[in-house]
């Protein structure tokens, strides 16, 4: 494995956070008044981007050693990691310019906010681009994958900033029950992804036959199959589901509407899926980097 | 200009391991980095059963993919074809080695930088072979200019209908017989 643990976290975070910033595009003009939410995702955005970069920089060892070799970084065009890393830098000044205005309570340039959500969208699926163009290993090499990134770093962006107001302000999380809506699906879509891509990708060659099934029935099966479906995809969509037949409940009823506008229900349920998403996320990065074989050359 | 490649004959290697050792001086690499790593490869049923020993190291493939993946430009090759990296440029990000069909690089732990087979290119500009080639014991290594008709590898190559290890990983300048 040359790139591991330390890669997949980067892979994960860049996700994660292009993926909070656009919650809070989203959620500041459906929702005006679920300030939370709003805030929540627009500075964990930027935070988690920079922990992202950080863990890059570690691992990019000889650049460790000599930071400023890292300008040169902006230099190969033909490279997805130079395109990738113009991407991520204006994805990052936007998503801390907003921050900063948020954080100073001052109005946030919408002109900005647009070329922060370009970049995000271009950050997000340039998470899956970077191993995608790999031809040397089939797993990868693959149109659906940059998709599947897409997909799982929305819902993880989602994921992290319904978890993060959750535990700051409990009340906030029945506000915005369009996202959990948007949420369930994209984590539908995201189960058929990841089917459609390993029924297909399993079949076009034999070193990605390999990565398939040391991943559905060998070597990572185990982190396959509990922390990736059960825990990531199975039981948030579950409970997602629940919550969202019983909001439609409470919101049929007298008391349910006030037990949800006192904000004395519990949000376990919340808390336990999106944490369980961000697990899922996680490890999804995690095990199409350990499962890639590369082609067999002799 | 010439567009230096190499032939290995690995009917005539025995697995001496004398080119990783005199590569890895040559170059003043740690005991455990290697720019040349040997697969073994059995075909055939019994009794009909060949037995390859196949030294693998960079194949200077043209249009390399470690050169156009790399970021910051550290891999480029010179105008002789030989595919070099830049040890003031690399950060070490390892998309090369993501990248090469070949597994042929490795990274240097002290420094952090990616490495692989330069084709000796000090010795070359000194009208020398390759460490690799001059050390061979059994002379399966052949070194050249492909575009000279004339050149021993050029003739070499037809003689034996030597080949890349794979056509289909794109053109290189490292040639086979098997």
């Amino acid at each position: 494995m040359v790139w591991g643990t330390i890669i997949a976290a980067y892979l994960f975070l860049a996700g994660l956070s292009a993926g909070a910033f656009l919650t809070s595009s989203y959620i500041s003009r459906k929702y005006p008044k679920a300030v939370t939410v709003r805030m929540t995702g627009r500075f964990i955005s930027p935070i988690l981007m920079g922990i992202g970069l950080l863990l890059l920089i570690v691992d990019a060892e000889a650049g460790l050693k000599n930071p400023l070799r890292f300008i040169y970084l902006f230099t190969n065009f033909n490279s997805v990691m130079t395109i990738g890393t113009y991407f991520i830098s204006f994805f990052m000044l936007a998503a801390f310019y907003v921050a900063l205005m948020e954080l100073l309570k001052k109005d946030v340039n919408k002109w900005v906010e647009y070329i922060g959500i370009v970049f995000a969208i271009g950050t997000a699926i340039y998470t899956g681009f970077l191993i995608g163009v790999i031809a040397t290993v089939p797993l990868w090499n693959t149109a659906i994958l940059p998709i599947l990134f897409v997909v799982s770093a929305l819902s993880t962006g989602i994921a992290g900033t319904l978890l993060v107001s959750g535990i700051v302000n409990k009340q906030v999380v029945h506000q915005v029950i369009s996202v959990k809506k948007i949420h369930l699906s994209l984590l539908a879509v995201e189960v058929l992804l990841i089917f459609t891509m390993f029924l297909i990708t399993s079949t076009s060659n034999e070193a990605a036959a390999e990565s398939v099934s040391s991943l559905v029935s060998g070597e990572y099966s185990m982190i396959f199959w509990i922390a990736l479906i059960a825990v990531g995809l199975f039981l948030p969509i579950v409970i997602e589901s629940l919550e969202l037949i019983n909001d439609r409940k409470m919101s049929q009823t007298n008391v349910g509407l006030q037990v949800a506008a006192a904000g004395s229900h519990s949000i376990a349920g919340t808390l336990v899926t999106e944490t369980s998403v961000l697990i899922g996320g996680f490890t999804l990065r995690f095990l199409v980097l350990a499962a890639a074989v590369p082609i067999a050359f002799l | 200009m010439a567009r230096y490649g190499m032939m290995i004959d690995t009917r005539k290697c025995v697995g001496c391991y004398a080119c990783r050792v005199s590569c890895q001086m040559q170059n003043e690499l740690p005991v455990e980095v290697s720019f040349i790593k040997f697969h073994e490869i059995e075909t055939g049923v019994f009794p009909n059963v060949k037995n390859e020993i196949i030294p693998v190291q960079c194949q200077h493939c043209e249009d390399a993919p470690c050169e156009s993946v790399c970021p910051t430009k550290a891999t480029y090759t010179t105008e002789d074809g030989i595919v070099l990296v830049d040890p003031e440029k690399c950060i070490g990000c390892k998309y090369c080695m993501v990248a090469c069909p070949y597994q042929a690089r490795t990274q240097d732990h002290l420094t952090g930088v990616v490495e692989k087979c330069r084709f000796c290119v000090d010795l070359v500009a000194e009208g020398k072979q390759p460490a690799c080639v001059s050390t061979c014991i059994s002379t399966a290594r052949i070194f050249g200019d492909l575009d000279d008709p004339n050149s021993e590898i050029s003739k070499a190559i037809i003689k034996y209908n030597a080949k890349p290890l794979r056509q289909d990983l794109g053109k290189t300048k490292i040639y086979y017989v098997r």
